[in-house]
């Protein structure tokens, strides 16, 4: 065997790996110098870390709105951003455990891991309603922690909002005062508007909703869940469970809400049989908005039930 | 032989220690748990698999060109892959991730069927290295090519591809080593790894020195074979994936890897057969996926393909005694041998989906130099190319049960150039128990 060309080979692969790295490091731009790179996994989070960030913050949000945050794939893309991110903020109480972890894996970025400061998770700042799944039959869709869907609770996202400015305050102590001052008056306009519409809606609401991810409504408006649509989290409605949810609720008024993502059958069903409106809402804002954004779903939610 | 050695050790032992010392350094400035962030606990997961077989007509076994001389498949029951006809308990998995607060990551996977239990996996992964570098150390799936990193229950199909089962062996290429992965802060997705393996496996068989056989005669025939320490294989892969927006990703791969040893022998009765030299590999690899945006993955769709190229250059020498060599069967030859597969799977409605899978295997099929005719004459076979067409349909009754049914007609070639047809029948049924870890791309 040619001992001098098999180490000739061996060096020259060699320095093309390390000569391509080389050439890398030097010709990549360097971190955008100025504010904080903040990944977000849905849009919700995005919103209230563009308000309280404000042009010390650039947002990038991972989750379309319009998709299932639960199943989604941890995309290249994801990966990348990930990797030249400060800050990533997720739902957390296993919403995202389904791609989160293997995208921050596959970052390389201590600073995103779990436990880092740059980590942020808004489950860990809120008390969390128990989940359906937690009494259920285990059908491999259980959120042992309680119900992640909290983004549909503006109190709760008032919380998360200061609990968020103090983190990033954190990493950027030069502008702990601004990121303060904003994530309370975030707080002031979200509960301002969240009373403000709940004394519009009828009161005694009930609602039948497709997955738990509307239950808290229930925290700020005058609704009741009273049924939902898939027979257990994550599977689909089935002829037999829907036909039982029109048999309690026979007689009764109110109406059926489901995410724009999930299909409408079952709501139709429930429509035509029990003469129920139904209403397809989005779950998140805009990927690319603010507050504004946000205060505007919540009119969304709150303008699907009957007004006073 | 040895001084082999000279360019492998301290890049192994360097990256080792820029493992070790990395993250204990990071540590040292600040490293705190944050109360409420659970971040410690031993996740345990188990797959279980069970398949059922059925032969509907028999073809022929395996393809050409791709016994390597280990296997001559003297009707010893085990080819590539393969179940028997009825009920099979399939791969079944048991895994265990821990971690080490943001340092490491643990990994174990042991596979077993009704006979074996296997570590299939081993590794820490460290996860504070700076500048987007990171270290692997361990047993593990090399990260060449796409579906090679990827468990069974991952694949959209029952079986292996072909070209990775032949080139790569019944495993893939799992190799004990250190693999080392460079991210790229770019909006693309840029990542370069390298990985140094001790190289023992199908792909690059390794016997060693020392060894003997005697034949029929009484005659010993010593190996000559020279004893070759490791890491005896090194590969290298880059991935690139750029953002396409809400609905479409991609991720393009190539890798390859240079074996710096190649050992093969088999034995017979009048005589020792062996191959000895180096080997090397390159490949492609792309996937696509859509996303409708619809409910339980109605509409998606995902692409994938992979093609391999490998070489084996070798000395070969088969002898009847320890000094006569048989005949004129000694020579120097190449292998050179490649395969490919495409793939599609569309979810036609709400958990259910379809996929086709076409493969072609020895596009380039000139097999190991071996001997022929009662000259015992030097000769470097070619072989034809054989193919396989698979069809498959999975139900996904809830989230962590899937049951596939699937239909592959395979169209091998055999090693005088006959080719027929076989069809196959395969239902799968695969569940995940316990804390099912984040699936990757």
């Amino acid at each position: 065997m040619p001992f001098s060309k098999t180490r000739t080979r061996i060096t020259r692969t060699l320095a093309a790996v390390a000569s391509v790295a080389a050439l890398a490091l030097i010709l990549l731009p360097a971190h955008a110098a100025a504010g904080l790179n903040i990944v977000a996994t849905t849009s919700s989070l995005g919103a209230l870390a563009r308000e309280i960030g404000g042009d010390e913050a650039d947002v990038r949000v991972l989750a379309p709105p319009d998709r299932d945050a639960h199943y989604l794939d941890a995309r290249p893309s994801f990966m990348a951003a990930l990797r030249r991110a400060d800050m990533l903020l997720e739902i957390g109480a296993g919403l995202e455990e389904g791609w989160l972890p293997a995208a921050q894996r596959g970052a390389n970025n201590r600073a995103i891991n779990s436990g880092q400061p740059g980590h942020f998770r808004a489950a860990d700042k809120v008390e969390l309603r128990r989940s359906i799944t937690m009494d259920g039959p285990n059908m491999g869709h259980v959120h042992e922690e309680g119900n992640p869907h909290f983004n549909a609770d503006p109190l709760r996202m008032a919380d998360i909002g200061l609990a968020l400015a103090e983190r990033m305050s954190e990493l950027h102590p030069n502008h702990a005062e601004a990121f303060m001052q904003r994530a309370e008056a975030a707080a002031e306009r979200l509960r301002e508007h969240a009373e403000k519409l709940a004394e519009r809606v009828e009161p005694d609401q009930r609602i039948v909703v497709y997955h738990e991810d509307l239950d808290y409504l229930e925290e700020w408006l005058p609704v009741e869940i009273v049924g939902y649509l898939e027979p257990a989290p994550g599977i689909p409605p089935t002829a037999r469970h829907l036909r039982s949810l029109v048999d309690d609720l026979e007689g009764t008024e109110g109406t059926v809400l489901y995410a724009e993502f999930q299909p409408p059958r079952g709501a139709e069903f429930l429509e035509r049989n029990l003469g129920w409106p139904t209403h397809a809402v989005p779950l998140d804002p805009p990927a690319d908005s603010g507050l504004d954004g946000y205060l505007e779903l919540m009119s969304t939610w709150a303008q699907a039930l009957p007004q006073r | 032989m040895p001084n082999h050695t000279n360019l492998f050790r301290p890049a192994l032992g360097g990256l080792t220690a820029l493992a070790l010392a990395m993250p204990a350094s990071a540590t040292a400035q600040q490293w705190e748990t944050r109360a409420g962030e659970r971040n410690w606990g031993l996740d345990i997961s188990l797959i279980l698999e069970g398949i059922y077989y059925n032969e509907m007509s028999h073809g022929i076994s395996e393809p050409a060109g791709f016994d390597d001389g280990h296997d001559h498949g003297h009707g010893d029951g085990h080819d590539h892959g393969g179940f028997d006809d009825g009920f099979n308990l399939g791969h079944n998995e048991l895994a265990f991730e821990a971690n080490l607060g943001d340092l490491f990551d643990g990994f174990l996977m042991l596979g077993f069927d009704e006979d074996h239990l296997d570590v299939e996996e081993a590794y820490l992964t460290t996860r504070a290295l700076p500048g987007g570098f990171q270290i692997k150390a361990g047993k593990f799936f090399s990260d060449i090519g796409y579906i090679n990193s990827r468990h069974g229950h991952d694949w959209d199909f029952v079986d292996r591809p072909l070209v990775n089962e032949y080139l790569f062996g019944d495993h893939g290429l799992q190799e004990t080593g250190v693999q080392a992965t460079w991210l790229a802060p770019t909006e693309t997705y840029t990542k370069l790894g390298v990985e140094l393996l001790q190289g023992d496996n199908s792909f690059i068989p390794y016997q060693g020195s020392g060894g003997s056989h005697t034949t029929n005669d009484g005659d010993e025939i010593r190996s000559s074979f020279s004893s070759v320490s490791g890491p005896r294989l090194i590969t290298a892969f880059a991935k690139f994936g750029p953002d396409l927006g809400p609905d479409h990703a991609m991720q393009f791969g190539i890798s390859g890897g240079y074996a710096r040893t190649w050992q093969e022998e088999t034995e017979h009765g009048s005589g020792l057969e062996e191959w000895d030299g180096d080997a090397w590999f390159a490949g492609l690899d792309a996937v696509y996926k859509y996303s409708s945006g619809r409910a339980y993955g109605h509409g998606d769709w995902r692409l994938q393909g992979e093609y391999f190229y490998r070489e084996i250059d070798v000395d070969y020498q088969r002898r009847e005694d320890q000094t006569t060599i048989a005949g004129n069967a000694q020579g120097r030859g190449k292998a050179r041998q490649d395969g490919l597969y495409i793939q599609g799977v569309y979810g036609f409605a709400p958990r259910w989906e379809a996929g086709l899978r076409s493969e072609a295997l020895g596009l380039t099929n000139r097999g190991l130099p071996t001997n022929e005719g009662s000259e015992r004459n030097f000769a470097e076979p070619s072989f034809g190319t054989s193919y396989r067409h698979s069809a498959q349909v999975t139900f996904r009754p809830v989230e962590p049960v899937f049951l596939r049914a699937q239909l592959s007609q395979n169209d091998f070639v055999d090693e005088d150039g006959d080719r027929d047809r076989g069809l196959e029948f395969m239902l799968q049924l695969n569940v995940a128990l316990g804390a099912h870890g984040a699936h990757r791309f």
